[in-house]
């Protein structure tokens, strides 16, 4: 059912997010900001609330002496990105 | 993007959309087969007219150019690992194919100085293919491809010549797998750069 979705990346800008990294090493918050049309404050709380969730690992550094983001997502993350399209999946077929 | 709740359709269509930004980006390498080819390509040429017309027994200077190529792609890498926003697998897995690559390269010229050069460019054209034929899997960019299908095939005939012919063929070799398919792989690139 439905209600069995990962609240965590049930969210628009979450799930966009997870799905930029899934098929990426890693990423800075840039690319993330320019691929998902966000501003740089919700980005910032949406990035915030999956690294608390475990499922992105984030480090900062400066490159050039501009502070850097860099995005990745864990092993658990990858977990629950596949468990969530896996429910996504089985909750579209049971409706078909 | 706005934080709401939606359905499972737009669940999807978001996951999609996200994963087809980051999919079938042909990463811009042409820099290094540009330069490397024609670098190769000017050298082999040049070996070719110091030693057949010219008689010099200094024939092999001409390949000091390579260390320009060296110092090119040193900063060039510094360059652009700066700019870059974004590390795929692919990224990754090709960086390691041509650490790989430049190690065996380097050990190639420790090897052939103490055992004779005469047959050194057979194997320079089989490492061109290696890389190549990986490099044009990987970005599914079929000029490399066939690029390392003709130096293996370069290779394969270098062995019933001698050394003078052996140049040209590395020459040809070079053309092939590097110079031809490094132009088609920039424009490829600068359309898909054209096209976002």
């Amino acid at each position: 059912m439905f209600k069995d979705l990962d609240p965590i990346l049930h969210s628009q800008l979450r799930l966009a997010i997870m799905s930029l990294l899934i098929s990426v090493k890693e990423a800075e918050f840039n690319y993330l900001k320019d691929n998902t049309n966000a501003t740089a404050g919700n980005l910032s709380v949406q990035i915030t609330k999956l690294k608390e969730a475990g499922y992105l690992e984030v480090t900062k550094n400066f490159k050039d002496n501009y502070p850097q983001t860099i995005c990745k997502i864990t092993p658990k993350g990858r977990d629950a990105f596949d468990e969530y399209v896996k429910s996504l999946q089985s909750y579209l077929k049971s409706r078909k | 993007m706005q934080e709401e709740t939606f359905s499972p359709e737009e669940s999807l269509q978001v996951i999609q959309t996200m994963i087809e930004k980051t999919k079938g980006k042909v990463v811009d390498n042409s820099f290094y087969f540009l330069l490397w080819g024609w670098l190769v390509f000017v050298a082999s040429i040049g070996q070719f007219v110091l030693k057949v017309i010219v008689h010099t027994p200094y024939h092999y200077v001409v390949w000091n150019l390579m260390f320009v190529g060296i110092i090119f792609s040193v900063i060039y890498s510094v360059r652009t690992k700066r700019k870059r926003i974004v590390k795929t697998y692919v990224d990754e897995s090709l960086d390691y194919l041509w650490i790989a690559i430049v190690a065996s390269y380097v050990l190639f010229g420790f090897a052939f100085a103490r055992m004779g050069w005469q047959n050194c460019y057979t194997f320079y054209m089989l490492l061109y293919a290696v890389g190549c034929f990986v490099t044009g899997r990987v970005l599914k960019f079929s000029p490399l491809v066939w690029g390392a299908i003709a130096s293996w095939v370069l290779a394969l005939i270098s062995t019933f010549l001698p050394f003078d012919y052996n140049i040209l063929l590395c020459a040809l070799a070079i053309l092939v797998s590097y110079i031809i398919p490094g132009y088609l792989l920039r424009n490829q690139c600068r359309k898909q750069a054209s096209n976002v």
